[in-house]
């Protein structure tokens, strides 16, 4: 499967229940996280499966193609 | 300042599993620090409280007014139309066969059981790494109302939850399907009536992948809520909640309904790890996917892998035994022994009935199961 582009996600606060679901079924390494028990919003992921998107029961998350400077800065 | 201070055993995660495995070390002697990052336990709820008397008393606790919201006497399971199995326990017992428990009150209470058999708890701390020693021990690090801290320890206890981090951290495979955990709504609702039963909905209709239920919560109010799992629906059960209330044969009892809470959670409706251990780190509940795969239910069996946690910690710690990930394997094993080897069978069936492809016939298997597994003969009555 061809690699998908690196996406930052965005949490609505204002819909998040902070349930921690796009966590439990986020494949990356530790720490890909915020203080407020969602998947990471402040770095683009580089998996880009979308499963957190997916499983929030609220549909608190969406996301955009990250920037090239937000990619480089990564590395 | 980073300060060290030494214990034999930091338990990460104050819900039902951890705060059980560090009363049950505390218990056997142990040193023990449990962290926790919430302020008030148990808060955001994410759960409906649904617990088996059997299992309070397999834990050692016995049903208290601070925690409990209601008892439950039986259970009602329906088809997609609404033609329903009742199991009135009423019939036979006068006792409760479970309650509904308010997790605030329930976390907060299993951690003041810990803290009075002797162990330091911090809330507020959030764990957020580890380093080993060339001598066997790790350093934890863990931040305690914004400033660093570090302990050093022999074992770290992941016992947080499904966001669980410490698996990550010891490499461990913790990541779930999407296909397999369940992402779940309810409500806590006033105006709806409800006898003392937990009622549960089968159907693909209502909730495709999962169920729906509706709980009494004590005081006049009820739980309504489902879990769905999104690889086979492309709504959000925000959405598939609505349709339930208002289209399904529940709609005119839950029409007038008033909301009171919003919660919700993933429910991992996966096998176990097939690894629940790595070198100085164990796992138990939610963490390590202890969850009841067919009725999504986890207290039971957080509460019952904290006693085997606790008390493996308790045989183990005193040996002076090197915590590798192969000695720690024994924990797992009596894991199995006690309660997994009955989960990874839970599992099966529940597989089973999902590889049906034709949609009636799953939802017949599913509620056949469920109805089944609440009858007073069912052989997973104490899972
Ligand atoms: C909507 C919903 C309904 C449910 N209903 C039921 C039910 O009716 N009956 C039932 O038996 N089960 C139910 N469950 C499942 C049940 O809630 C869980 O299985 C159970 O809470 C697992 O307990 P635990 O101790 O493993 O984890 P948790 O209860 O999730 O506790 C984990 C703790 O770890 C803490 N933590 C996490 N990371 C860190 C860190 N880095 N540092 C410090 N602390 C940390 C968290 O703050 C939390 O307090 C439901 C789940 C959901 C989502
Ligand atoms: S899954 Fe949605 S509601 Fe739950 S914590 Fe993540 S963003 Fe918030």
């Amino acid at each position: 499967m061809p690699k998908r582009p690196p996406v930052v996600f965005y949490v609505n606060w204002n819909a998040c229940i902070k349930c921690g679901a796009c966590i439990g079924v986020c494949p990356h390494e530790a720490g890909f996280t915020t203080p407020f028990d969602t998947i990471a919003v402040d770095t683009p992921c580089d998996i880009a499966c979308m499963a957190c998107e997916k499983i929030c029961p609220v549909t608190a998350i969406t996301s955009r193609l990250a920037t090239e400077a937000e990619i480089a800065a990564m590395s | 300042m980073v300060q060290t201070v030494e214990y034999d055993v930091v338990v990460v995660g104050s819900g039902p599993a951890g705060s059980t495995t560090a009363r049950v070390a505390a218990e056997r002697g142990l040193r023990v620090l449990l962290v926790d990052r919430r302020q008030e336990l148990g808060s955001p709820i994410q759960c409906s409280g649904a617990v088996s008397d059997n299992a309070l008393n397999e834990a050692g606790v016995r049903p208290n007014d601070e925690f409990v919201s209601t008892p439950i006497y039986g259970f009602v399971t329906y088809d997609t139309h609404g033609n329903a199995t009742t199991m009135d326990y009423r019939l036979y017992r006068e006792t409760p066969l479970g309650y509904v428990v308010d997790r605030r009150r329930f976390d907060r209470y299993l951690m003041t059981m810990a803290e009075r058999a002797g162990v330091e708890v911090w809330l507020k701390t959030d764990a957020k790494g580890y380093t080993p020693h060339e001598d066997g021990t790790v350093d934890v690090h863990l931040n305690r109302f914004g400033f660093p801290q570090q302990v050093r320890t022999r074992v770290i206890v992941g016992a947080d939850g499904l966001q669980s981090q410490v698996g990550k951290w010891g490499g461990l495979r913790t990541h779930i399907k999407l296909s397999e955990l369940a992402s779940c709504l309810q409500l806590v609702i006033d105006h709806v009536e409800t006898d003392g039963l937990l009622e549960i909905v089968a159907g693909h209709e209502w909730a495709p992948g999962g169920y729906a239920w509706l709980f009494p919560k004590g005081h006049g109010y009820a739980e309504v809520g489902l879990g769905v799992i999104r690889t086979i629906t492309d709504k959000d059960a925000r959405w598939h909640l609505d349709h339930f209330m208002q289209n399904s044969f529940m709609a005119e009892r839950l029409k007038n309904c008033r909301i009171l809470e919003v919660q919700g959670g993933g429910v991992p409706l996966a096998a176990p790890l097939k690894k629940q251990v790595a070198d100085n780190i164990i796992l138990v509940g939610d963490a390590a996917r202890h969850v009841n795969p067919i009725t999504g239910g986890g207290i039971h069996t957080a509460l019952r892998g904290g006693i085997i946690a606790g008390t493996f910690l308790g045989d183990f710690i005193p040996t002076g035994e090197r915590p590798t990930a192969e000695a720690l394997t024994c924990y797992h094993e009596r894991w199995l022994d006690e309660l997994g080897h009955a989960m990874w069978k839970l599992y099966e069936i529940k597989t089973d009935i999902f590889r049906e492809q034709s949609i009636p016939r799953r939802d017949q298997r599913l509620y056949d199961t469920l109805a089944s597994y609440f009858s007073p003969h069912s052989e997973f009555r104490k899972v």
